[in-house]
């Protein structure tokens, strides 16, 4: 081998080991390089595995919480479905209620047109019932006043066939004969009779048209008079007048000593033959309670005056009869009378806006009992 | 002599107002038996009452008997007239009546008459009460008796 064809050789192996070199260097700086990129790639791989450490925990903490929300869901899901059942249970009641408000609905409509039709009946009634009550009033008065002219009007001519009659017998007794007599005596006694009713009658009408005055009276006071107005009956009779207890009594004056006369005029008239009469007259304040009857107020206070005999009484059953206008319970000549004293009694009585009861048993006396309000 | 005699010895004149002829002829009946000369003149209502006693000619009577009911005017508006006429307030009215009013004879005695009479039914006891009536009119006084004495009246 030639030298140059060596030098050549050599020139060219040095230059591929100068290439070797420059590429080995070029390798070297390129593995720096490379290196250089792998530990940044590194530290980036670990940067990225911390950052996935910790969103691993975010998602595992995320996790656990929805867990729980969704066990927490599944409960108040299962509320929900309670609440559900409930409201759809609620729901079926108040279809139900509702239906039967409407039903309830219709019927107080029906009701209420019924109850418009009911209330102008009423009204229409209660129109009717106030022309009635004032064509009452109106009869009332006129039947009064009729009473009242009538009986005034009837003593005239009355008066007269007694004073005729009175007449004839005075002047020509001598001419008459002894029946004739009789029939003339007839005629006056039956004249008087009918002048005594007329006389009722009139202080029956007059009960009903005076004035009503109430004045505050000591019941003494009353009694008395009524007792001296009878002096010479309860003389002749021998009669046992007892008073007692007597209080101060709410009356219109002059009724109120009608009535008493009236019922101890009766005691003294209905008493026994064979008994000594006695009258007992009594007074105290009782509540209205006491009394069986709807026509007191039972708190109320009321007088209660009580006039008893012991004369001859009557049968309990017409213990409401005798005060009845004309009622008598007696023939004429056996006790006279018109029949009107008690139903003057118990109009006077009424006009004080009291009651009165009698009790009585044949022959056993006969006690009236008035209760009049207090004040 | 005794006050009625000395009526008796003059004429007295007597009136009477009365719309009933009935009753009238009974008055007159009544005053038959009475002691001495008396002279009675009727009339038969309040107007013509009035007019009689307002007349200037006519002498008074000593006493007057006067009806309530009557017609034209009655005895209590004649009574409230007399009372109020000066000539003739002195002449003592007797009102002779059928009816009885409480209150109505009250006022009558308020309004001055002197005496009231209720028509009894039987005749002596119509006599004995026009006499008992006269007598005390007999006796000159005037003056009002008191409401007690007012309403006269005979015992049966």
């Amino acid at each position: 081998m030639p030298k140059s064809q060596k030098s050549a050789e050599l020139i060219i192996a040095i230059k591929e080991i100068v290439f070797q070199n420059e590429e080995r260097g070029k390798r070297a700086a390129e593995l720096v390089i490379a290196n250089k990129e792998l530990v940044f790639q590194n530290k980036e791989k670990e940067k990225r595995a911390a950052e996935l450490i910790i969103a691993n925990k975010e998602l595992a903490f995320q996790n656990e919480e929805k867990e729980k929300r969704a066990s927490e869901l599944i409960v108040a899901n299962k509320e929900l479905v309670f609440q559900n059942r409930e409201k759809e249970k609620r729901a079926a009641e108040l279809i139900i209620a509702n239906k039967e408000l409407a039903f309830q609905n219709e019927e107080k409509e029906k009701r209420a047109s019924e109850l418009i039709v009911a209330n102008k009946e009423l009204v229409f009634q209660n129109r009717e019932k106030e022309k009635r009550a004032a064509e009452l009033v109106i009869a009332n008065k006129e039947l009064l006043a009729f009473t009242y002219v009538s009986s005034h009007d009837l003593q005239e001519p009355l008066r007269k066939i007694q004073t005729f009659v009175s007449i004839i017998l005075a002047k020509e007794h001598a001419n008459l004969t002894d029946k004739g007599k009789f029939n003339f005596d007839r005629i006056q006694s039956a004249a008087a009779t009918m002048q005594q009713l007329i006389e009722d009658l009139l202080a029956f009408s007059r009960i009903s048209t005076t004035d009503r005055k109430f004045e505050k009276i000591d019941l003494h006071i009353v009694i008395e008079a009524v007792r001296n107005e009878l002096k010479e009956t309860i003389e002749s009779k021998k009669a046992i007048f007892e008073a007692f207890n007597l209080s101060t009594v709410n009356i219109i004056h002059f009724q109120f000593r009608q009535l008493m006369y009236n019922l101890i005029s009766n005691a003294l008239k209905f008493s026994r033959a064979d008994v000594q009469s006695h009258i007992m007259i009594s007074s105290r304040v009782v509540k209205g309670h006491i009394v069986d009857t709807e026509k007191l107020s039972p708190e109320k206070e009321y007088s209660h005056i009580t006039v008893r005999d012991n004369g001859i009484g009557f049968e309990p059953h017409f213990s409401q009869r005798i005060f009845e206008v004309f009622q008598k319970l007696h023939g004429k000549q056996e006790y006279p009378g018109t029949g009107i004293g008690l139903a003057i009694v118990k109009k006077i009585v009424e006009n004080h806006n009291g009651i009165i009861t009698a009790s009585s048993e044949l022959g056993q006396g006969a006690c009236f009992d008035i209760y009049i309000p207090a004040n | 002599m005794t006050e009625i005699q000395k009526m008796s010895s003059k004429h007295l004149n007597l009136l009477l107002a009365d719309d009933d002829f009935d009753d009238c002829f009974i008055f007159k009946e009544a005053l038959e038996g009475h002691p001495g000369p008396i002279n009675i003149t009727e009339v038969h209502d309040g107007e013509q009452l009035m007019a009689l006693l307002t007349k200037e000619t006519y002498e008074l009577p000593h006493v007057l008997f006067i009806d309530l009911n009557m017609p034209r005017k009655n005895g209590f508006e004649c009574l409230a007239e007399i009372k109020l006429n000066s000539r003739l307030r002195q002449i003592p009215v007797i009102i002779y009546s059928t009816s009885f009013e409480h209150e109505m004879v009250n006022q009558l005695y308020k309004n001055g008459a002197q005496f009231y009479i209720r028509k009894p039914s039987r005749f002596q006891e119509l006599q004995l009460v026009i006499q008992l009536a006269l007598k005390h009119i007999a006796k000159a006084d005037i003056s009002q008796p008191t409401r007690d004495e007012f309403v006269l009246a005979v015992q049966n």
